[in-house]
């Protein structure tokens, strides 16, 4: 498929101190797309995953909103305009109720002059989270509950939810299926297809291979801070995708 | 059964017992008395509770409550000596108190935000500054000749108990209550205490967000110094030494968790009376007040040692 890309990042390069995490990074990810992210662990996605959802600046490179240079200067710059980012350590403020979580950042105030004192519509806020949880399609929790007293697998649908639920352009997630069981992976794949077919870019970081050649359009390989590899996901077989991530076999830098 | 039912009910019971000990401790003098030192306690308890839910802890609200009463003890005895009234003084009182509060709690702000300083060493070397700096500019005396009948004024009772500072503090609290527990601010700040990345990520602006606590709880600990100011008519650099204990007491056996994220207000308001019960208590039964921080210092260790025992059998369950 080809489409004008929705958001892409060219030549990104980003150390930690003296650790060069990524070097001369490009990807572009398309609206309605699918792009897969794949590497062996300290490669460099979680770090690429942070700079496009600004938390953290790049030494170089440059982000492109819908064909805009975009430079972020925190999290809430990207959010705003519609870059929604599933952290893969960030996870969830355990001691807030469901729907806080899901509204954090974007709290719903009362009307009137209570509102602009900041009081929170708590109610509508219970009700809006437990309606978008639902639409995306994952197993909620109720709203009221503390994240404390959920499972791993529960948190972890509430932050897919969260994500998937106010995403307006791109969608980022750093390997949203961990600690899930088969079924709710199942759900993912398919929150994951819904918001492709609403026209979002979809960037997926996994190591959960099947699920990236099942789900996804486009795959970039990264290691040791490099892409490695830019292909149709058509072009990649189970084991060729597996030696290209271990670099058994190179240079496939998408033809 | 609900936390703040229970920490009433312990309320409850050590009213009983010191009264039992010694029944002058049931008398509308007594519990006056109590009050007062309440006053600037839950203050202080407030400022930490907000500092401690956002998973940091503040030391220097006593000093900042010593160097704000001394700092505008020397204001109003300036504006007292140039006749002006009692009622302007006491109003500039405030607001130098306030201000200079304020001062130390964005002091605290940069040492965290800029310097990057943890919570701990940052406070702990405003506390160390603001009390060297109250003594430097009082030379370690009180600094009196402030507005004539202040203290006729913050004294006088209604009810039996109620002082206007009182009352005053009183809406404070609800209101820092209401602010904590219902609007965006609160939320942010419980959410910063359970997880700062995931506020982060969510878009919100932590270091701002800190700002504006650390400044509040140096607003709260300068009204904390005028209120001292009033009840004894004089301001002391040494008002507020080891006052930092009390409010960090009155917030863990409020349910407050040092860990960040867990606490409310109403149960502050109560570990405050608990504190400042106890302490009247131990005098009225006859013990020696050398032995108030130890008895401070214990509370702490129960308080805290309790919150882990009811955080591990709910992990338990
Ligand atoms: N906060 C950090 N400080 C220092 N080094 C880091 C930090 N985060 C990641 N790194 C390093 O950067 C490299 C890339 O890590 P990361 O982006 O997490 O890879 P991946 O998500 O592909 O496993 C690794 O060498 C890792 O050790
Ligand atoms: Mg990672």
């Amino acid at each position: 498929m080809t489409t004008a890309p929705i958001y892409e990042a060219r030549n990104i390069s980003k150390n930690y101190g003296s650790v060069v995490a990524l070097q001369d990074v490009s990807l572009h990810v398309g609206a309605g797309e699918v792009l897969g992210l794949v590497g062996d662990n300290g490669a460099g996605k979680s770090t690429l995953v942070k700079v496009l959802s600004g938390v953290h600046a790049p030494e170089a490179g440059q982000l492109l909103l819908e064909g805009v240079v975009r430079q972020w200067d925190s999290p809430h710059d990207a959010l705003e305009l519609g870059v929604e980012t599933l952290y893969q350590d960030a996870g969830l403020a355990p001691h807030l109720s469901v729907s806080a979580n899901v509204f954090l950042g974007r709290e719903v105030v009362k009307p009137g002059l209570l509102g602009k004192l900041g009081f929170l519509a708590q109610k509508d806020m219970d009700t809006r989270a437990h309606e978008g949880l639902e639409r995306v399609g994952i197993a909620v929790p109720a709203s009221k509950r503390s994240v404390t007293q959920l499972s791993g697998g529960q948190r972890q649908a509430v932050a897919i939810g969260r994500a998937v639920s106010w995403a307006r352009k791109v969608l980022i997630l750093d390997e949203p299926t961990n600690h899930l069981g088969a079924r709710q992976a199942a759900e993912v794949l398919v929150a994951i297809r819904a918001a492709k077919a609403k026209g979002l870019g979809v960037i997926l970081i996994s190591h959960t291979l099947p699920h990236v050649l099942e789900v996804t359009d486009r795959i970039v390989v990264m290691r040791l801070g490099k892409v490695v590899a830019d292909a149709p996901t058509s072009e990649f077989s189970a084991d060729s995708l597996v030696k290209t991530i271990t670099g058994v076999l190179d240079a496939r830098s998408g033809g | 059964m609900d936390q703040t039912a229970l920490l009433f009910l312990v309320l409850v019971a050590m009213v009983v017992v010191f009264t039992v000990i010694n029944p002058i401790f049931f008398s509308s003098a007594v519990f006056a008395n109590i009050l007062q030192d309440w006053g600037p306690i839950v203050l202080m308890a407030t400022a930490q509770t907000l500092v401690i839910v956002s998973g940091g802890i503040d030391l220097s609200v006593g000093a900042a409550l010593g160097l704000s009463g001394v700092v505008s003890a020397l204001a109003m005895r300036e504006l007292t000596a140039s006749g002006q009234s009692a009622w302007s003084a006491m109003l500039l009182g405030v607001l130098v108190a306030g201000a200079v509060g304020l001062a130390v709690g964005l002091v605290n702000g940069v040492l965290i935000n800029r310097v990057k300083l943890v919570p701990f060493i940052a406070t702990l070397c405003t506390m160390g500054a603001a009390l060297g700096l109250s003594l430097v500019l009082t030379g370690g005396t009180p600094v009196a000749g402030g507005p004539a009948g202040s203290i006729q004024f913050s004294s006088k009772t209604y009810l039996g108990m109620f002082t206007v500072p009182i009352i005053v503090v009183t809406v404070i609290v609800v209101a820092a209550g209401l602010y904590l527990h219902k609007t965006r601010f609160g939320r942010w700040t419980y959410a910063i205490g359970s997880n700062q990345f995931a506020a982060r990520g969510a878009g919100i602006n932590v270091e701002s967000h800190l700002y504006k606590i650390y400044a509040l709880s140096g607003l709260l600990s300068g009204l904390a110094g005028m209120f001292v100011y009033l009840r004894l008519g004089s301001g002391s650099a040494s008002s507020g030494v080891g006052q930092e204990l009390s409010a960090i007491a009155a917030a863990v056996i409020g349910g407050t968790s040092l860990l960040g994220g867990v606490g409310r207000l109403a149960g502050t308001v109560i570990g405050a009376f608990i504190i400042t019960g106890v302490l009247s208590g131990l005098i009225i039964i006859g013990v020696q007040a050398n032995w108030q921080r130890v008895v401070i210092a214990a509370l702490i260790a129960v308080a805290v040692g309790a919150q882990g025992l009811s955080n591990e059998s709910l992990r338990a369950k």
